[in-house]
């Protein structure tokens, strides 16, 4: 019954994206029709197969092949709700869901040609993925041959012969092992799925034949939208990695980390990139590349992470979508790059660039800095397998590649995020960088020497502090100097003054809070990279151990029964000094479906860092102890969560915008 | 003060603070942690993806132990990493290095920076028609040919390659299909894992079973390989030939792995026991003979009694023979 209701809102969503294609065209071409109703018809389609999924997982509904397979009646919650997202198909839906809000979200300004071909396009996609929930990746095929747990055939006939199963195996263990794998994947989609939206601007623009700035303008807040949550995705991603995976690292240069940091590099570099063609008409045709490339790039994240053509521990499943997706990739590049080069006499032009030592001159330098970033991710992570499918042979390329090549980049990255804001459209003269720039230099040295005198000599960590601090001096400095010369005129205080120069710029503000985000990151990555300790203790009940300043006794194994799993784990007390501060409890999850445990770390959070335990291995008399420190960890996630709220809050400024009249942008087209 | 003399002492200081930072940075002791540098350079056999010293697996930590010997005892780290590469199959070299079939991806790189400094340049020499007069609308003849001419050598491209992987691999539906029957070179051991453990009472999967081992078997990695061939040799449903290999290959890991040779040929006996003429039974039994005990002429009977089998395979008899010389030549086994 569910399987009927689900696939009746998956063929609703594919009439709809039909018909906004139809009528999109008829309408860019200058026709009448109306994209309201078919948007709403995307929508309520890929809400009731959404809707369909979730009860079917509430009520155990084994008669599904995806909910026998991916579910068991032991799952909790909010478990059993995530695992809608959890395997392939399941995750398409949600995939489909998210592109239904956003292809809602644009039909509702009123259709000028302009949106009306974004609107074909976005149909164009969503035929796409409705049309793979038709085909080869059916979430709502029905169990037609049960086994004991489990689903060993399906059909995706609805009224074909179920045969439901009793139980399923539930979820892969990794994924119910932490909430957080509940919430990451909806949060990475809004932001790959939302670069959709710019794209099918470019492309509606393309082949309509205007490459001004207006479709930048259209696309602007989803662009920001999908920037945001594709860096809180990002963020969360690697959060899980590190409570979940055990070897108290956040970031392995895994072809799936890879998958979604590459579109995010494309995107950070198209926002930048974007600036300059709406500020001065420039580089109008790299902004199209750019898109393009965004875009194709989350479909190749989406193609490596759910073919299974690399195994790691986010393919957790391959099937027959592999051809599908990597054929639409090649379309999408295919097609966007063959009309782009139809209309190539359109975008070529551009004004000259008076000097480099200008905004859009360091936005140059970003732009070629982050293009490399993305293309060197690229290479890396689909070298390996490109040469395996070509020759056989097998390499690996790892960290060490990465890490070689992206340090230095990243470093470069924050260099010129120190010049970009201070420096004027249109150029500077050498005096007005000098002033602007002294100060934070000399208080980033000042900031590294008193690190390197207090803290650590190495040399990476310094780099990381001085060129961070350079980033924050640059900004603050520059907030300091414009209120104050306001301050001067108007009599009033620095501070007020302060306030009303960022109201008044509040989007380019924003940006500089995500910059100070982003050299959070880099001294938080360079604490937790260079200076952490390790070890391994074996301890009998009772024993202590000095580590990393603290004492660790090992009081007693424990073992407890939770509704899905049987924990097995160790108490560890944590003191400093004299003092208790906490008891940890490192662990394996046992669940159903797995045989071996799933070690689970146990974490103890400090201002100085973490403290990171887990069980390596437990007898009857002893057990086997991996100690881990990480130095100011929490730097990372906190300059990630500024990150991302620098493009929230620029998404609020510009709402505040939109209040006032628009002639100005239609006196462009 | 002036703002000549402002000028000269914020230089001044800034150099002064650069210098004496760098001079704090480069004089501190190098402490590499060698043992982790090199586990993060070779990928772990049995996991994916993941280098040996992020592994939290057995085989990933039994060969840092391995590297962490190697490294006090003074070894370099070319000749650990060769030594890694060379004894563990599936151990890959994370790092590719600048030669062979890797050069191209360190010059790619560099290349692409290369050009994109040149394009800007270019660009800045060169741009495009100003904005105020620009072109006529509209597509020209010539491009939309070459456009489609590309679009449809691509599509064609596309469906080749598509066709080809198609064939290679076939598909595997998630969680569970037709156990044992499919071909399962495209399963990680993971889902291969999951699927065991979620129909353990299906007789279907001692098959899978069966190949998981055998896959983590020819890895090296004993310890997981072990419970599977146990489940396989006392499974009532298993196949003779399926549980002769189980009970085999159990009992080469007890010598090989522990060794315990009465153990081992107690375990091989018990396959001979089904099929007294299966010839990896006997040719395992007399390597671990010849292997494992003084008893090196029960090992060259073992051999003599093989090759009487009239239905050896070419490789097969060629092994034994040579075999068969080095042990009457009183050599121990290689």
């Amino acid at each position: 019954m569910l399987g009927l209701l689900g696939s009746a809102g998956v063929v609703a969503a594919l009439i709809g994206s039909v018909l906004l294609v139809i009528r999109g065209i008829g309408l860019a071409r200058g026709g009448e029709g109306d994209l309201r109703r078919p948007a709403k018809l995307v929508l309520a389609g890929a809400v009731v197969s959404m809707a369909a999924m979730q009860i079917a997982l509430l009520t155990d509904d084994f008669s599904l092949a995806y909910v026998a397979n991916h579910h068991a009646t032991t799952t909790p919650f909010p478990f059993d709700v995530a695992t809608a997202w959890a395997a392939l198909e399941g995750s398409i839906i949600l995939w489909g869901l998210v592109l239904a809000v956003f292809t809602w979200v644009v039909a509702r300004r009123p259709a000028d040609r302009l949106g009306a071909a974004a609107l074909a396009v976005m149909g164009g996609v969503g035929i796409f993925f409705f049309g793979l929930m038709l085909t080869v990746a059916n979430p709502f095929e029905v169990c037609v041959d049960a086994l004991t747990t489990g689903c060993a055939a399906s059909s995706p006939w609805p009224f074909a012969a179920v045969d439901t199963p009793v139980e399923g195996p539930g979820p892969n263990p990794l994924l119910q092992n932490h909430f957080l794998m509940a919430v990451h994947p909806p949060v990475l989609y809004i932001g790959y799925v939302g670069l959709t939206v710019p794209f099918a601007y470019a492309i509606g623009a393309l082949a309509l034949g205007v490459p001004g700035p207006e479709w930048l303008r259209r696309s602007h807040r989803a662009t920001l939208v999908a920037w945001s949550f594709l860096t809180l995705g990002i963020l969360l991603g690697g959060w899980w990695a590190y409570e979940v995976l055990s070897w108290g690292g956040y970031w392995a240069w895994d072809p799936v980390e890879n998958a979604s940091l590459m579109p995010w590099l494309a995107a950070t570099a198209f926002i930048h990139s974007g600036l300059v063609q709406q500020r001065r008409g420039m580089l109008q045709a790299w902004n199209f590349v750019l898109v393009i490339s965004a875009f194709a790039l989350t479909i190749l994240g989406t193609f490596l992470t759910r073919s299974g053509t690399i195994n790691s521990v986010h393919s957790f499943t391959q099937s027959a979508i592999g051809p599908a997706l990597l054929g639409f990739l090649v379309l999408v590049l295919a097609g966007s790059f063959t009309l782009f080069a139809m209309r190539s006499h359109l975008v070529a032009s551009s004004p000259r660039i008076e000097t480099f030592v200008s905004r859009e001159g360091t936005f140059l330098v970003n732009n070629l800095l982050l293009t490399i970033y993305a293309f060197i991710v690229l290479i890396g992570t689909t070298y390996p397998l490109l040469l395996e499918a070509f020759t056989g042979s097998q390499v690996g390329v790892g960290e060490p590649f990465f890490n070689r090549l992206a340090v230095p980049l990243s470093f470069m990255l924050l260099l010129t995020m120190g010049f970009g804001p201070v420096t004027p459209w249109r150029g500077a003269p050498a005096g007005l960088l000098w002033r602007r720039l002294r100060g934070p230099a000399i208080v980033a040295l000042a900031t590294g020497l008193v690190v390197a005198l207090t803290v650590t000599r190495v040399a990476w960590v310094i780099l990381a502090i001085v060129l961070g601090v350079w980033v924050a001096a640059a900004i603050v400095g520059l907030l300091i100097e414009l209120a104050g010369k306001r301050s001067a005129k108007s009599g009033s205080s620095v501070y007020t003054e302060a306030k009303t120069v960022i109201r008044n710029d509040q989007p380019f503000w924003a940006g500089q809070v995500s910059h100070i985000g982003v050299a959070l990151v880099a001294v938080g990555i360079a604490f937790a990279a260079n200076l952490p300790l390790h070890a391994e203790v074996e301890l009998a009940p009772g024993d202590s151990v000095e580590f990393a300043g603290y004492t660790l006794t090992y009081q007693a194994p424990f073992r407890r029964e939770e509704p899905n799993r049987l924990v097995q784990g160790v108490r560890v007390q944590v003191g400093q000094g004299d003092r208790v501060l906490t008891t940890l409890e490192p662990r394996a999850n046992f669940y159903d479906n797995e045989m071996g445990g799933i070690i689970t770390p146990a974490v103890m959070s400090r201002p100085g860092g973490d403290l990171y335990l887990t069980m390596r291995d437990l007898d009857s008399e002893t057990v086997l102890l991996g100690l881990d420190t990480s130095p100011m960890i929490w730097l990372l996630w906190l300059g990630g969560l500024v990150t991302a709220a620098g493009g929230f809050w620029s998404l609020a400024a510009r709402r505040r915008e939109r209040v006032l009249p628009e002639p100005r942008v239609m006196a462009d087209v | 003060m002036s703002d000549r003399a402002r000028n000269i002492v914020s230089i001044t200081v800034i150099v002064v603070m650069a210098v004496v930072l760098f001079f704090l940075v480069s004089t501190r002791p190098a402490t590499v942690d060698r043992v982790a540098e090199i586990g993060s350079r070779i990928k772990c056999p049995v996991c994916q993806g993941e280098s040996i010293a992020n592994s939290p697996s057995q085989m990933a930590e039994d060969m840092m132990d391995l590297v962490a010997e190697r490294v006090s005892s003074g070894t370099s780290d070319e000749v650990i990493v060769d030594e890694l590469l060379g004894s563990y199959s599936g151990a890959v070299l994370l790092d590719p290095p600048a030669s062979g079939n890797t050069l191209a991806l360190w010059i790619a790189p560099v290349a692409a920076l290369v050009l994109g400094v040149i394009v800007i340049l270019w660009w800045r020499r060169h741009p495009g028609q100003d904005v105020e007069e620009p072109p006529p609308p509209g597509r020209s003849r010539a491009r939309l040919i070459i456009g489609g001419a590309v679009l449809v050598l691509v599509f064609a491209g596309i469906v080749v390659f598509a066709a080809n992987s198609l064939q290679d691999r076939p598909a595997v539906a998630a969680g569970a299909a037709d156990l044992g029957e499919e071909d399962l070179s495209d399963v990680s051991n993971e889902t291969m894992e999951a699927v065991i453990a979620a129909n353990e009472d299906d007789p279907q999967i001692v098959g899978m079973r069966l190949a998981l081992a055998e896959r983590y078997f020819e890895a090296g990695d004993y310890r997981s390989a072990f419970p599977h061939y146990l489940e396989v040799a006392e499974h009532p449903s298993a196949t003779d030939p399926e549980a002769i290999t189980a009970l085999v290959r159990l009992g080469w890991m007890a010598f090989d792995g522990n060794g315990e040779v009465e153990t081992a040929v107690r375990l091989i006996d018990q396959a001979l026991a089904i099929d007294p003429g299966s010839q990896l039974a006997l040719y395992v039994r007399a390597r671990v003979l010849w292997c494992g005990s003084a008893e090196t002429e029960q090992a060259i009977d073992a051999f003599e009694g093989l090759l009487a089998q009239p239905d050896l395979a070419p490789e097969t008899r060629s092994q034994i023979e040579s075999d068969l010389d080095a042990a009457r030549a009183g050599e121990s086994c290689p």
